[in-house]
């Protein structure tokens, strides 16, 4: 359960050690990548909460949001349309959505051990 | 949750961080902040504005510079200009030329027992056959009596009397001034040509002097009519 956290910490470590930097004009390309993979992986967790997890999704999901969202942004700069904005509202809903269920599942578990500990 | 499971979301979640930092890196690397009080700012200002005006300065110094090369280009191409037009001139025959050459003697030649006519004169087309043989030589200036030739120069026979241009050759000797760059040449030339020979059949003896280091022949003084002439139009280079 800890080690997603860990690993999280290590890619965060390790980022900031190699001092690594891209170029401001790619910047957007990497946050929306970023968007795209913390939706994946909010998705995969709700999905595993509710016992519909499939590795074989859940991984090449990762993979194929971040390269829908990048090439999506870069259509938008060369055709002058920011269309990136799509793609950020589209996780960004994404994102709320599966929050809110994650949320309830949890608050439904906690509630039911609750009552299971009471009786 | 599988153990497979576990490992991909590390996975996952590695990437993500890794990703994340690097673009909290981007984002945060302007992080000085400007912490300068007014004076400051405008001390710095000033400094600008000093920068700025050598600047200035700079670009006027070199526009200065640009501005007298393109001048003297200009002035160049005016000497260059006048040069030619002496060269021209001189080309024409409207200048006094001083050089190496030769001067030829045209002289009456009688002997004792000749008792027929006397021609005070040369005839036009002997003396354009001189002219001509002079040229072929190598002639650059040629003045006849003191004429100089130019390119317009006409010599022919007017009522029996011999001019050239308006100048009537009536009186022997007539001197010829050549110049010429090798003089040596054009009279060893003249020496071995039948040229003289032409003159003895018209009772005339040629003289040709020994080669000169120093001839003047003077300008022309007439003036110079160009009837029909037009600029050749030069494509720009």
């Amino acid at each position: 359960m800890w080690l997603p956290l860990l690993g999280l910490l290590l890619g965060i470590l390790l980022g900031l050690l190699t001092d690594w930097r891209i170029p401001s004009e790619y910047s957007s390309y990497l946050s929306i990548a970023v968007l795209a993979a913390f939706d994946t992986l909010i998705g995969g967790i709700r999905a595993h909460l509710q016992n519909i997890y499939d590795e074989h999704v859940f991984v090449s999901g990762f993979f194929f949001n971040i390269i829908l969202a990048t090439s999506l942004a870069f259509l938008g700069v060369h055709l002058g349309v920011d269309l990136y904005l799509a793609a950020v509202f589209a996780f960004g809903v994404r994102l709320f959505q599966n929050i809110a269920v994650i949320r309830r599942i949890l608050l439904t578990k906690w509630l039911e051990n609750r009552q299971k500990n009471r009786l | 949750m599988t153990r497979k499971t576990i490992w991909h979301f590390t996975f996952v979640s590695l990437i993500i961080g890794f990703m994340l930092a690097i673009q909290f890196q981007t984002s945060q690397e302007p992080d000085v902040r400007d912490t300068r009080d007014i004076w400051e700012i405008r001390r710095d200002l000033q400094k600008e504005q000093e920068l700025h005006k050598q600047l200035l300065n700079e670009i006027r110094k070199y526009e200065e510079t640009l501005e007298q090369y393109e001048q003297q280009r200009s002035e160049n191409k005016g000497a260059i200009l006048r040069q030619t037009v002496e060269e021209l001139k001189k080309e024409a025959g409207l200048t006094e030329v001083v050089g190496e050459g030769i001067v030829l003697y045209i002289e009456q030649m009688y002997d004792e027992s000749y008792v027929g006519p006397v021609s005070d004169t040369i005839s036009a087309d002997l003396l354009r056959r001189l002219i001509n043989e002079l040229n072929m030589y190598g002639a650059e200036h040629i003045s006849i009596a003191d004429q100089r030739l130019v390119n317009t120069t006409v010599i022919r026979d007017i009522n029996g009397v011999t001019k050239v241009d308006s100048y009537p050759l009536r009186s022997f000797p007539i001197e010829i001034k050549v110049i010429t760059p090798d003089a040596e040449k054009m009279y060893n030339r003249l020496k071995a040509s039948t040229i003289a020979d032409d003159f003895a059949l018209e009772n005339l003896l040629l003289t040709v002097s020994e080669p000169q280091q120093r001839v003047v022949i003077s300008p022309y003084d007439g003036t110079v009519r160009v009837k029909r002439m037009e600029a050749v139009e030069e494509d720009r280079r």
